[in-house]
This record gives structure tokens, sequence and C-alpha cells, in this order.
């Protein structure tokens, strides 16, 4: 477990949970990054129209829209996992593949995505083997397994649990490398409705556990249609428009944190709430003007 | 403790839900393992008689008295050339699941590789294996080089198939996840990809575990001088002694009957080790 060099690790330590700091290296910077498709027959589909954002360190940001807007291709693009038809993409001032290899990104799908063959806590741990010359911080497993609420669970099977626990056991894989940024792919859109509304709380506490201060306070990108889900955790709604896919409108929530589940029968919720459907509803014009930090 | 028939275990799948299961009971085996016993008592009681009314000549069918009679009398010849039998099934399949997991494994990665491959493998698989002995008597020698050979060639198909297919067989989103880490293709290989094999690498044993003792038998009666039951068939034919041919097929259907339930065992044993729920540590 030795500590390497961390090209970023010039942020000032921690004193709340989540500032965030609009003067270290941005999180996520995106350069006219577009993505185009062909067709069998040859065409060309434009999947994400050229876009350029900011996601500022320690910002968690929501990105909403429409099912097949983009939203998971952009994502995707962010993670390295897609590469880009063209513009650019850097994670902490560095490229997306430099991102992966000083395990920087931790990633959630909307499924699970366990091994069936290992423990709960052999899932969590595989982060920390993979790759195992970047694994810099001891995390300690037993207690981001408390964390995430699976204490006694440790030695079961994926199979044996429950979507949601799955799901929470995911997080904790995520979290386990300690990642500065999280990338979650619709992660509760799987679960019922009363799982997903516990878990959208319990993914706002999660955020910030067990991160290294040295590091840039934890940042967050979370895509998924669930408007309310968007506003009860973002710092920041974008919402995006159908194929081609474009980001339409960003929405800050200035809500302050811990947010509680009473919050969402706030009239700033509601109001939020309001705004970010208008803009879903029109999408050719911006609700808010677009402005990226 | 057992909620599942037995039977139900062979359609598991690898990655989709597995039912948790208790140790292995072996009281529902019994209910498989009687009926077909009592079948084939039947089935020789009625030979019998029908060979005792009917005097059918001993060089035609032999009584299967005769040939229990004779199994046990010389137990000690069919074990010993059984062995060799053996010997040579389990050195061919080794070498050819190995060798087929190998080139899977390549082919698994690289496309250019599989094209290479593939039409070749196939080529051989429709070859008649049988139509190469001799010229593997001519390359290996009399010894049991050959044999082990046709054994391993007979074998390597199902299994290379099969692996190429279980390698293949991973949740995208897990193959994502090793990416997001930086993950090596060894260990994408290691943790994700062979692990996710293991169910079709039984599935293509189970195939080639009776291939093997097919390609042995046969190797074994072009090279009769090395013994082995395919060389003692082979020979007590030629001289026309019936109850020694039968009795050296009821040595080799032991044998293929004990390779198979190994394999089952030792799936079942694997899988129920992937199942147990491990609630107390």
């Amino acid at each position: 477990m030795t500590s390497s060099t961390n090209p970023s690790a010039t942020a000032t330590p921690l004193v709340i949970k989540h500032p965030i700091e609009p003067d270290a290296e941005p999180a996520v910077r995106l350069r006219d990054v577009r993505l185009t498709y062909e067709t069998k027959q040859g065409a060309l589909l434009e999947a994400v129209d050229p876009t350029s954002l900011t996601i500022r360190a320690g910002e968690f940001t929501a990105l909403v829209g429409p099912s097949g807007c983009g939203k998971t291709s952009l994502l995707r693009m962010i993670a390295g996992l897609t590469p880009p038809s063209g513009g650019a993409v850097t994670i902490f001032g560095q490229t997306p593949k430099k991102a992966q290899h000083h395990k920087r990104l931790g990633l959630v799908f909307q499924e699970p995505a366990l091994l069936a063959w290992r423990s709960v806590e052999d899932n969590v741990r595989l982060g920390l083997q993979l790759n195992p010359r970047e694994t810099h911080s001891p995390t300690n497993v037993e207690e981001l397994i408390e964390i995430v609420g699976l204490s006694g669970f440790e030695r079961y099977r994926p199979a044996e649990l429950s979507g949601g626990m799955q799901q929470r056991a995911a997080l904790a894989r995520a979290l386990a490398i300690d990642p500065p940024l999280l990338l979650l792919d619709e992660p509760f859109a799987a679960l019922d409705e009363i799982t997903r509304e516990l878990m959208r709380y319990e993914l706002q506490r999660l955020w910030s556990v067990s991160h290294d201060p040295r590091d840039p306070p934890r940042s967050a990108v979370f895509v998924t249609h669930s408007v309310a889900e968007a506003v009860a955790i973002a710092d920041r709604v974008l919402v995006m428009s159908p194929r081609p896919g474009r980001i339409i409108a960003d929405i800050p929530i200035t809500t302050p944190r811990p947010r509680q589940p009473e919050h969402e029968h706030s009239d700033r919720f509601i109001n939020d709430t309001a705004i970010v459907r208008a803009a879903l509803r029109s999408p050719t014009t911006a609700a808010v003007p677009l402005d990226a930090a | 403790m057992i909620s599942e028939p037995i039977r139900d275990l062979d359609h598991l799948e690898p990655t989709t839900g597995r039912i948790p299961l208790a140790a292995p009971d072996v009281r529902p085996l019994l209910g498989w393992i009687v009926p077909p016993l009592i079948a084939l008592l039947i089935a020789a009681v009625a030979i019998e008689v029908w060979v005792r009314l009917a005097e059918v000549s001993v060089w035609v069918m032999p009584r299967p008295t005769g040939v229990i009679e004779n199994f046990f009398s010389d137990f000690g010849r069919y074990f010993n050339e059984g062995l060799k039998t053996l010997g040579v099934s389990l050195g061919g399949l080794a070498i050819g699941t190995v060798a087929a997991t190998l080139l899977a494994a390549g082919v698994a990665h690289s496309q250019v590789l599989e094209r290479a491959v593939l039409p070749i493998a196939i080529m051989v698989k429709v070859t008649p294996v049988v139509a190469l002995i001799p010229l593997f008597i001519i390359w290996f020698g009399h010894g049991w080089n050959p044999k082990i050979a046709i054994a391993a060639l007979i074998t390597y198909f199902p299994v290379l198939i099969n692996a190429i297919a279980g390698f293949r067989d991973v949740d995208p989103r897990m193959h994502d996840y090793f990416r997001s880490v930086d993950a090596s293709t060894w260990e994408i290989f290691r943790h994700l990809r062979l692990p996710a094999a293991v169910p079709y690498l039984f599935a293509s044993l189970k195939i080639s575990v009776t291939l093997s003792l097919i390609g042995a038998v046969v190797a074994e009666f072009f090279l009769s001088g090395q013994g082995g039951l395919g060389a003692v068939i082979w020979i007590e034919q030629n001289n026309l002694r019936l109850e020694q041919v039968f009795a050296a097929v009821l040595m080799l259907t032991l044998i293929g009957v004990t390779l198979s339930t190994a394999v089952v065992v030792a799936e079942r044993l694997f899988s129920w080790r992937l199942d147990q729920p491990v609630t107390a540590s």
C-alpha cells in the first residue's frame, strides 16, 4: 500500500464534507465532445452533439434526459469506455485512460454487475486487487461494508442478496478504491420505488465516505431519468435533449446539505423539479441559460 | 435438505441466479441408479433365455452368465488392460483439453487468430481421425504416443468450441468495470473470463471424456501389440472368443461410466462450493 505521487493532490484538506472547489482542477472537462455512430447502411448517426462542459471538484452533477438521448454515451466517454468521435475529455487534467490507470473513477451501473462466484466482501475487494500497483489508500473493506449496510452479509454471494443489497455492494466496490470521481449510470433504475427513494439519500451519505483528504473533494456524475432523484441529490442538473443528445439546460440546485427525505415536500424542491421538467418538455429552448461554471 | 432434484443442477446458468444448495445427498441418486440396473438385469436374463432356448452358437452370441463368469475369473487381465486404455484415454483427454483451452484463450482475445485457427480446427474435426492413425504410427512410433495423439485429437474440438464460448460469455458491464480500473488482459482473463468459462468447460468435458475413450480403443485396434482393451477385443474376436470380447467391452463400459460420473461429481462439487451459502465465518 504505497502512496505514490498524485498529480492532483493539490487541494487543501477538507474542512466541510463537500465544498465545491471552483479554483481546483475541474473533475471533468469536456471540449466539443461528440459521438457519431455509423449505421449498417453506412449512414452517420449523431448520438451526442458537440458538448462542452466543466464539472468542478466536489460537485454532484445529475444528467437527466429521455431514453436514448445519449446520457449513457456521454458518461461512457467520460469514463474512457467509449472513445469520442471528436473533442477532448479530461479527468482532473488527465486523459480518461490515465484516470482509469490511477483508479480515479468509481463506476456503478444500472445492474449491480457483481461476480457471481465471489462473496460480497471479495466483490468489494475486487477493485483493490486489480491493477494493484495503483492501490494507494489502505481502504478498510469491513468498515465500508458496514457503512453501506451489509454487515453480516460479507460471506454471502450476490445471488443470495436482494437487488438493493446487490447495488449497495456495487456502490461499496466503487468506493473501495476511493475514487475522486463517481460515475453512476442509472444505479437505482432496476430497484423498486421504495428502495429507490431510500437509496438516493444513502448515496448522498456514501458519496463522502472513506475519502482521502489529500485528494480533491469527491465529484459525481449521476445519470438518471428520474427528475425527483436528480433534484434530491444533485448540486446541478444537466438536461439533455432527445437524440442527437445535447445539454439544453444547466440548473443549479442550491438546497443545503445534508438533505433529508422531507426536503422532497418543500416548495424549493417542487420548484426545482418544475424547472427541470419544463426543460425536459421543451427540448429546443433552455429553461435556464447554459452557464458551465 | 435437498430442495431441488439433483438433475436440475446440470441446467444452472453460470452467471444468473444460482440456487443455494445443500451438501450433495446420495439418497436421490439411488432413484437414478436402481431402475436402469433392473432394466439391465431383465435384458441380460432375456438374452440368457434366448441363447439357451434357441441354442445360439457361442461364436455368435455368448451367454451373459458366461461373460460375467469370464469377467470375474480373468478380472486381473481386464483390469490391467483397462488401466492401459484408461491411461491413453486420460493422457489424450489431458493434452487435448489443455491445448484446446489455451488455444481458446487466444482465440477469445483475437479475431485474427479466430479466423486463422477455427477453419483448420473444423477441418480436422470433420476429418475422420481414425484415418490419421497409420500416419501417427509412422510419426510417433509404436508406443503410447500415437494412441494418446489420437485420443487428444478426438477430444480437443468440443473443448475448444465450448471454451471459446465460455471465455466470451462475460457480462459486458463487468468487463467495463475491469477496464475502468485499468485491469490487465491477464487480470481480466484470470478473474473474469476463466471463472465464467468453468461451466462451459465442464459441459465439454462430459462430451470429451467418452470421446477420448473411443479414440483410445480405436487406436488400440491398430496397435494391438501394445495391449489395452481395444487390443484384447481385436485379438479375441480373431480367435472367435466372444465371451472375452464381451468381458472387455463390459470393462470399457465400467471405465466409461466411471469417467463420466467423475466429471459430473467434480462439476457438482465445484458448483456446490460456488453456491454454498457461507453464512458462518
